[in-house]
This record gives C-alpha cells, structure tokens and sequence, in this order.
C-alpha cells in the first residue's frame, strides 16, 4: 500500500458518496426545494439569520468542523489496530453515517425555524432530552479538553523545537485582533505580516531547541529531578504499561496552556480566540495542503516517504497495558471520529450553519460537502501516521506529515517541525474554543442553581481545573475514547432527532435510522469497555499504589463514563418513545410552501 | 462557453476561500455593530417593545431614520431571554 492508491481510494469514495448516495437522498426522501423559504430568508436579521452565498458557507461550515478530531483519532486508531481496519471505517463511515448526520442535522433546523438541536429535541422528544443533553454536552467538551491539554503538554515538553512558534503564534494573534479591529488594517496586509512571522518562528523552531531544551531542564531542576505526580500508564512500553512521571516541565506547560485557554474563554472573542484560530488556520492549512498534495505526488518523486511502515492490521483486541481490553467492535468506531461521524458538527450545522442557508438546495453541498471534505482531513493523518511509524503516534504522524511536505524541496527537519507545530496549532486553537463554549455550557446547565457559575471567571476556572484533574491520571488514549463515545453518542442522538422528525413528517427515515441504532449501541458499549478499562487498568493499579491524584482523576473519569450511559439510556427511552408515537400518527397533509420573498 | 465555466469556478474557488478566511471577520464585525446599533434602538424606539425611554416626540423625529432597522431589531431581541442579555458570537442556542 502506497499513499497514491490511498488518496484515490479517498477521492473516489467522496464521488460516490456524493453522487450515488447523498444526492438521491436529497432528491428522494428530504425533497429539497430551491423555492421554499428557508429561515435565513423568514426571520433575515442581519446577524444570525443572513442568507449567504453556497461557496462562502461551504467554506465556513467546513472550517467550523475540520479540527483536531480526525486527526488524533487516526492516529490513535493506526497504532492500536493499524491502517487497514482505520481505512476501511473512514470510508464507510462517512459513505453510509457521516455525511447523513451532518447534513440532517441542518435540514432539521432549516425545516424547523433554524431551531438547535436542543429545541427540537425539547418540542419533538420530552423536555427532559434538553436538559440531558446539555449534561452531556459539558461531560463532553471536559473529556476532550482533558485529553487534548493532556497531548499537547507532552508534545510540548518532549518537542522543545515547538516552543518558540507556539508562543509567537499567540503573540501575532493578538497582534492581529488589535490590527484589523483597533487599528482597521486590512485584512491582507494583516494575515501576511502575522501568518508570515509566525511561520518563519516556526520553521526556525529546530535552532532554538537547545534553549528550549535548557529552559525545561532548569524546570525540572526546581525539585532535583524528581517528579511532581507519579501515576501508572497502561499506554507506554509498547500498551504493556508502566510508572510514568509528571516531570515539573510538563505540569508547567499544562498550566501555561490552561492559563492561554483560560484567556480565550474570557476575553473577548475578538481580542484573542478569533485572531489566534485565523492564524493557526493558515498554519495548519498550509501543512495539510501541502501535506495532501505531497502524498498524492510521492509516489512518483519521493518514493521512499510514500511507503506504509505500520501493520495493514495488528489484531481485533490489542493488549492496552495489564487488564485492558480494546476490542475493534466497539472501540474503532469510536476512537476514529470527526472523520467518519461527529456530533460536534451536528450541534454547530444546526445552528452556526443551518441559520444561513439561502436556499434549500445548497443543504447537501454545504452540509454533506463539508463532511465528505473532512473525510479527506482524516485520511490524511491516517496515510501520515501509517508512513511515519517512528515514535509514539503523534510523533509519527509528524515524521510522515514531515516526508509528506518534504516532497516539495523543503528540507525534511523543517518539514517535520513545521509539521509538529501545525498538529500542536490545531488541538490549542481548537481547546480554547471549547473551553469557551464549555464555560457557557456550565453557566446554561448549572447558573440557576448554583449562581456563581453565571460568573465568567468562576466558570472558566472550575472548567480548566477539572480538565486539569484529568490531565494528572496522565491515560490520555482513555480519555481521547470516552470523549469519543460522548461525541458519536451526541451524532447519534442527532440522528435519533431526525428519524424522529422524518416519521412525523411521513417519510422514510431508514436512512437516519439504522445508523442511529449502529452509533447508539457502538458507543453505549464503547462507553461500558472504557469504564471498564479505565477501573481495572488505571484506577486499581493506582489505587494499590496509594497515589491521591491519579485515584481521583481516573475515579471521576470512571464516573463520567457511566454517568454518560445512564444519561444515553435516559435518551433513548424517550426517543423510543417519541419515535413511536410519531410512527402511529398520520403524515399530515401536504401544504404549500410558503413563497420566497 | 469554456471560458465562462472556468471564470464561474474561479468565482466559486474565491468565495470558498473567503468563507474560510475572512467571512468570519465579516459576521463579528456585522455583529459589533449590530449590538452597537441596538443600544441606539433601545434608546430611542425601546417603547415599541415596552421600555418607555424617551418621549414619543423624539421618537417620532428620529423615526424615519431607523425604518430599516426596525424590523430586524425586533427580530433580534425577540429571541433574547432578556433584552439586555448579548448572546457569546457563534454560540447562539448551541
């Protein structure tokens, strides 16, 4: 297997999907009607709802959902089953689900007054669905910001070529938010002052690694070498398990990284998180352009960097450390994510999207589109991963991404840094993102009853402190899977709201449905075999070591899993229950749409 | 015939770009205004959604210069809980 034949097989499943599958749907079973008002158009505000042009929102939807996830889920799924089990998910996860969910999910809104999810799930399914699902969505968003500060701290503690680019990254997107709001600089002028420093720091990153190496050596000096937290990792020594040590260096930039993300939930958004997710854009868009055409290309220039280096398959359970066990069936599917399904882009179509659809027929292209672009992101860090093969996994995924950018006559120790800086500038950009809405989560779910958290600042603490907790159980691959459950759990209940809403409506709802039943069951059993990993390969060997803080944090991570399971039992009863009573209702009668204006 | 295809792809390539690049820019900026022009709406017309502000004869001299906002305002603030509450940008109801 060469990177050729992988970015074909990827091309040619968008196609199809697209053309034989999607369209038909569209065609068939929504009915998508250029002539009928969409809400963007009804309730047109200037702010919200603004209808806009298919490519722009193509674009911004796609920009909006291409994160972090289909990338460290390729790359923890390669290590632990291989490429070829990895490949084979991607394609008919997106082909069969991923594609459907993300484009339902804005029909139903469109369809709907351009109402969330959360409301339609409130008039269609129970009252009690709305307030289960914002439980859900906190648990969710804590479980990936844990498992990605806990990533990105290591990266950066182990990679000090990153330093210098991370830090001048932050400083040129506060730079950039005074230029184009204070200062009123263009928007060019700007982009190619910070984009262009930040990438010169960061392809500078290997000169300064000997300073970056002291300024962590002098860190762990402060206690003598010893180490701050001692915890027991199922995932080192080759997923047979070992003692791992949170070094002084490490929890200093686990707290520097909290302390950025603290800053982007409060400030105000134009101030830092904006300007710092543009310029990580273009960062991580070069990479990945570059990256994707590199791996097309390499075949025929650069052999040697094309090859697979990882096992087509390495079995159907994996050992993960002394007591795990990592089934394929339920674990893969959860493990690999945003590129084959997410809930996240369910809960942002429905309402950052679905609110700007001009025109029914651009729901596929912009919805369905986007998905199937992202289906690519995540192939991407697969072939990355599978050619790489050097390292821990985020470190192969660089060394391939690296050979991949190399191909265009860039050095390969600046490919490879450039390469590391881009994965470590998507997962920060991303996590004070979701810290923010994290905040907001806390102050919707909790601010009645407990009014302090109606306080920004108290509820971005509490956020960064329990992701911190986590961090400390140091087992990021469990909590990279919990939040995968919780994620394909939320893109299930997406569809579960669908199904709902096409029974109601009379039509044929097989093609939400049965991925609805495959994702509900997958990641309610995911969500059972982490638990029980998380208790038997984390928690006892801890708790026998008397450890304080790795016991809590993999306690409450325990907790949160099956906290999941109850509230994703909760959900499905009353789906259950709303499905069939739509089922037994006649279709209504067919009404004529109301006229665009 | 070609040509035009390929001028309408070239189109198409430019707004995709500027849905990922700048649109954003353009949605905060739209919306700081728009919350500025509120604050200027509730001062002088807040008696159409019932906060009595300013006498009905300012009001009325200052009407036919807010015309077109007003029916996007009302819009605006009547999915707020609270009026004087300010959604997070792009976290509108997720």
């Amino acid at each position: 297997m060469n990177s050729l034949l992988a970015v074909i097989i990827g091309v040619v499943t968008v196609y199809l999907a697209y053309t034989l599958y999607a369209r038909r749907i569209d065609r068939n079973v929504i009915q998508s009607d250029p002539k009928r008002a969409t809400p963007a158009t009804l309730y047109m505000d200037g702010v919200d709802f603004m209808p806009t042009n298919r490519n722009i929102l193509f674009g911004y939807h796609f920009k909006s959902i291409a994160a972090a996830g289909p990338i460290v889920g390729a790359i923890v799924a390669a290590s632990l089953w291989g490429w070829l089990p990895s490949i084979i998910w991607l394609v008919l996860g997106v082909t069969f689900i991923g594609w459907a969910s993300d484009y339902s999910a804005i029909v139903l809104s469109v369809r709907n007054e351009g109402n969330s999810l959360s409301a339609v799930a409130h008039r269609l399914v129970s009252p009690r669905t709305r307030r289960v699902l914002l439980l859900f969505i906190f648990f969710y968003l804590l479980l990936v910001t844990g498992a990605f500060v806990s990533i990105m701290a290591q990266v950066m503690d182990g990679q000090p070529r990153t330093h210098l680019g991370i830090v001048v990254l932050i400083a040129m997107g506060l730079l950039l938010g005074q230029m184009l709001y204070r200062w009123k600089v263009g928007l060019v002028g700007a982009t190619v002052l910070t984009v262009g420093v930040t990438l010169v720091c960061i392809l500078a990153g290997p000169w300064t690694e000997e300073f970056s190496k002291g300024f962590n050596a002098a860190l762990n000096g402060m206690t003598g070498g010893a180490p701050i937290v001692t915890y027991f990792d199922p995932t080192l020594a080759g997923f047979k398990g070992a003692e791992a040590k949170i070094m002084p260096s490490l929890l200093f930039w686990a707290l520097a990284i909290s302390a950025f993300c603290y800053a982007g939930s409060v400030l105000p958004i134009w101030r830092m998180a904006q300007p710092v997710v543009y310029v990580g854009f273009w960062i991580t868009a070069l990479s990945m352009v570059l990256g994707l055409g590199g791996a097309a290309l390499a075949s025929f220039v650069k052999p040697e960097v094309a090859q697979f280096q990882i096992p087509a398959f390495r079995g159907w359970s994996p050992q993960l450390g002394p007591a795990g066990v990592m089934p394929l069936w339920p674990m893969l599917f959860v493990t690999i994510a945003c590129g084959a399904i997410s809930g996240w882009h369910a809960l942002f179509g429905a309402v950052g999207t679905a609110r700007q659809i001009e025109n029914e027929a651009d729901m596929l292209p912009v919805g369905g589109g986007s998905m199937l672009a992202e289906f690519l992101l995540g192939l991407l860090a697969l072939l990355a991963v599978s050619v790489g093969a050097k390292g821990a996994p985020v470190g192969a995924f660089a060394t391939g991404l690296g050979g991949f950018i190399s191909v265009w006559g860039v050095p390969l120790q600046y490919a490879v840094s450039l390469a590391f800086a881009a994965f470590i500038v998507i997962v920060l950009v991303v996590t004070q993102l979701i810290f923010r809405v994290m905040r907001v989560t806390l102050t919707e779910w909790l601010g009645d009853v407990f009014p302090p958290c109606r306080n920004q600042h108290v509820a971005s603490f509490l956020s960064v402190l329990l992701a911190l907790l986590l961090v400390v159980t140091g087992t990021w691959v469990y909590l990279w899977q919990l939040f995968g459950g919780a994620n394909q759990l939320m893109a299930a209940l997406a569809l579960l709201l669908v199904t709902v809403w096409l029974a109601s409506a009379g039509k044929n709802w097989a093609f939400a449905g049965v991925p609805m039943i495959f994702m509900y069951v997958t990641t309610v059993a995911s969500l059972l075999v982490t638990a029980y990993n998380l208790y038997f390969n984390v928690y006892q060997p801890n708790l026998a070591a008397g450890r304080t803080l790795p016991i809590i944090g993999s306690g409450l991570m325990v907790l949160i899993s099956l906290l999941l399971v109850v509230a994703a039992a909760f959900i499905g009863i009353d789906g259950w229950r709303a499905f069939m009573r739509n089922l037994r209702r006649p279709a209504p009668a067919h009404k004529p749409a109301p006229a665009r204006g | 015939m070609l040509t035009g295809r390929l001028a309408r792809g070239w189109e198409a390539v430019k707004q995709f770009v500027y849905g990922l690049t700048g649109y954003e820019f353009a949605r905060h900026a739209v919306e700081m205004r728009h919350e500025m022009e509120t604050v200027f709406m509730v001062v002088t017309m807040g008696d159409l959604i019932g906060i009595p502000v300013l006498p009905p004869l300012y009001s009325l001299r200052l009407l036919p210069y807010v015309v077109p906002e007003i029916a996007t305002w009302k819009r605006h603030l009547a999915r707020r809980k609270e009026f004087w509450e300010k959604p997070d940008y792009d976290l509108h109801g997720v």
